[in-house]
């Protein structure tokens, strides 16, 4: 017969686990849940809890989309448009980057990617405000014509230890034996890493890019330093939005954002099912 | 005639100050099979990786039909080669695992698919060609794993340890048919193996290696028999080595007994003898006389029993066949017979 772990009935253990337990959904859910409420609202601002409900706030964040107000600065289709231009550059490099990385590393001696694996992470501990101003200062210092590259190049350092963790745990499980297996039979070493290793690093590779893509997509405190009048992101669009009118649209936006990123994050844990964690 | 299919000339490998393979000479002969068998750490699989191309030769050179092949990359030697993981593509299918040399050849869709079946009838399992390799059992993957080394015609067939992780009745079975199939093919064949039954039944060259020498190449039964030096008495079979010294008559005495075993070294010489547990007899000794040993240790293992008897300090193994002859039991006093004809001497 089986024992469950928790006791049945009685002791405080299981009302502690309970506890902690809710505690962690509702922090965790509790922002998302007001966002999307407050999003349903028929009022002129933004109220908790709303009055009265209505789908007036959607209906707005289509027509800000259709209607090009040529009056604002930077318009939401530009900053949509380069926030996903940006997005799938930042993917693509650091994929590009990461997954001879990840093999190198792998292959490697054991103390080197100990070191490498290091300092690939910095970039997560460091302070995001300090490191806003010190890619500002980098980019100021070169005086060169970035443009949409001032945003790419801190989204790539930012996403570059997440998407190594998924190439790195992705070659964790492919045996040296099984490229030397097919050099073996004929196959020159590069060949046996395209037909042998990149098949069965594929999950953990596209885990990482989609990472790429909603860290990228989402980013906000460095590209508040790194932003120009041409080259501005969604969130920054967002966010001076919110500051000047406090109008439920750019909820309704918000809940579109988080539908997308839902449907991706679905689609990595599907990919690597299976696996102990995302990271 | 003798015909050299690869000739190791040579040979050294040293990681650092560790010399894994010190000079070692080898000729295999075509359509050979030869097993390289010795305790881990021996430098086996170091020389079978050598062979492969896998690792490279710190010194010494290597001959395949008399081209020097010793800087040849490893995938254009064209040697078939069974891993100790076995290493199937994972996400490929057995027919595709089968079919992926002779698709890195350039063989038409016909051919491989003639291939992959004609290999999959001669492994007796002509049906599992669309499975996925995750799919099939222990002894399956152990069979793909051969045919897939075997699709391209190597000419060189190398398995490191492929049966180790099979359970014994499979692994048995399995060396039956490795055999059945090397000898199909007439393929120069090296194994590397640390388990001398294993060795035994498959070779037809045994290379017993230690500490990165060759201690003694040849027929498993020479090397059974008439065992090259202690270490490979005692690792081949288990022999037990025994003090021993010439009388002035010049026969061998082990054990204070003149075994009648003529010897050519100087009578009072420091000998060592090797005798295996089966070539000992135990003779009880009646009533409460004193024996030349007594048994401290038996056990039953159905066909056979064996003893463990100490004789002037030492301890001393003894196989019998259960139910023939004595069976003397724990605390008796027994006499040994040296079966003289089965004796190896050295003088180290």
């Amino acid at each position: 017969m089986r024992v469950g772990l928790l006791p049945a009935q009685g002791g405080s253990y299981r009302w502690v686990m309970l506890t902690l337990a809710t505690m962690g959904i509702l922090i965790s859910a509790l922002p998302v849940a007001v966002v999307t409420l407050m999003s349903f609202s028929a009022a002129e601002t933004s109220g908790f809890p709303p009055s009265e409900f209505s789908l007036r706030w959607y209906g707005e964040v289509a027509r800000m989309f259709s209607n090009e107000d040529a009056s604002s600065a930077q318009s939401v289709v530009d900053s949509t448009l380069t926030s996903l231009l940006v997005a799938v550059i930042v993917m693509m490099i650091s994929t590009v980057v990461c997954v001879p990385l990840a093999y190198a590393l792998a292959r490697g001696e054991r103390r080197i990617r100990a070191g490498m694996e290091l300092l690939f992470t910095l970039p997560l501990v460091f302070p995001l405000v300090m490191l806003g101003i010190a890619f500002l200062l980098i980019a100021e210092g070169l005086a060169w014509e970035l443009g949409i590259w001032r945003i790419i190049i801190p989204h790539i350092a930012l996403v570059l230890p997440f998407v190594l963790r998924n190439c790195l745990s992705a070659m964790g499980g492919i045996s040296v034996e099984l490229e030397e297996a097919a050099i073996s039979l004929g196959a020159p070493p590069l060949r046996a890493i395209w037909d042998i290793v990149v098949p069965l690093m594929k999950a953990g590779i596209l885990a990482g890019l989609i990472f790429a893509l909603i860290i990228s997509f989402n980013e906000f405190t460095i590209t508040f330093f790194m932003y120009t009048i041409d080259v501005s992101t969604l969130p920054i669009w967002m966010y001076s939005r919110t500051v000047s009118s406090l109008d439920p649209s750019t909820l309704a936006l918000s809940v579109y954002i988080i539908a997308a990123d839902v449907i991706l994050i679905l689609l990595v844990d599907k990919l690597i099912a299976g696996r102990a964690n995302l990271f | 005639m003798s015909d050299t299919h690869l000739h190791i000339d040579g040979i050294t490998k040293r990681f650092g100050d560790v010399t894994a393979l010190d000079n070692i000479d080898l000729r295999v002969e075509r359509g050979a099979f030869v097993c390289l068998l010795g305790p881990s750490g021996c430098g086996k699989t170091t020389l079978l990786r050598i062979i492969a191309g896998f690792e490279k030769a710190s010194q010494g050179r290597m001959m395949l039909d008399g081209t020097d092949i010793t800087n040849l990359a490893p995938h254009k030697r064209g040697f078939g080669m069974v891993f100790q993981s076995l290493a199937l593509f994972p996400h490929m299918s057995v027919a595709q695992n089968i079919a992926y040399g002779l698709k890195l050849r350039k063989a038409s869709k016909a051919e491989q698919r003639d291939r992959v079946e004609e290999l999959l009838t001669l492994i007796e399992l002509p049906q599992i060609a669309d499975r996925p390799v995750s799919a099939l059992s222990g002894g399956q993957r152990q069979r793909v794993a051969i045919a897939r080394a075997l699709a391209i015609r190597p000419q060189l067939f190398l398995l490191d340890e492929p049966l180790s992780a099979l359970d014994a009745k499979l692994r048995d079975s399995m060396q039956i048919e490795l055999r059945r199939l090397q000898q199909k093919f007439g393929v120069t064949t090296v194994l590397v193996t640390h388990d001398q039954t294993e060795a035994m039944m498959l070779a037809d060259e045994l290379v017993v290696l230690n500490d990165g020498h060759i201690q003694q190449a040849a027929p498993p039964s020479t090397v059974y028999q008439s065992p090259a030096n202690p270490f490979v008495a005692d690792f081949i079979g288990a022999a037990n080595l025994m003090p021993a010294t010439a009388s002035a008559a010049g026969t061998l005495i082990v054990l204070g007994q003149d075994t009648g075993l003529p010897v050519p070294h100087h009578p009072g010489s420091t000998l060592r003898a090797a005798v295996r547990a089966e070539n000992i007899q135990l003779h009880s000794v009646n009533g409460s006389g004193q024996g030349m040993a007594q048994v401290e240790f038996s056990r039953n293992l159905g066909p056979v029993t064996e003893w463990l008897v100490s004789a002037q300090g030492q301890e001393i193994r003894v196989r019998g066949v259960t139910g023939f002859g004595a069976a003397p039991q724990v605390g008796d006093q027994v006499n040994l017979a040296l079966d003289a004809g089965r004796i190896s001497v050295f003088t180290t």
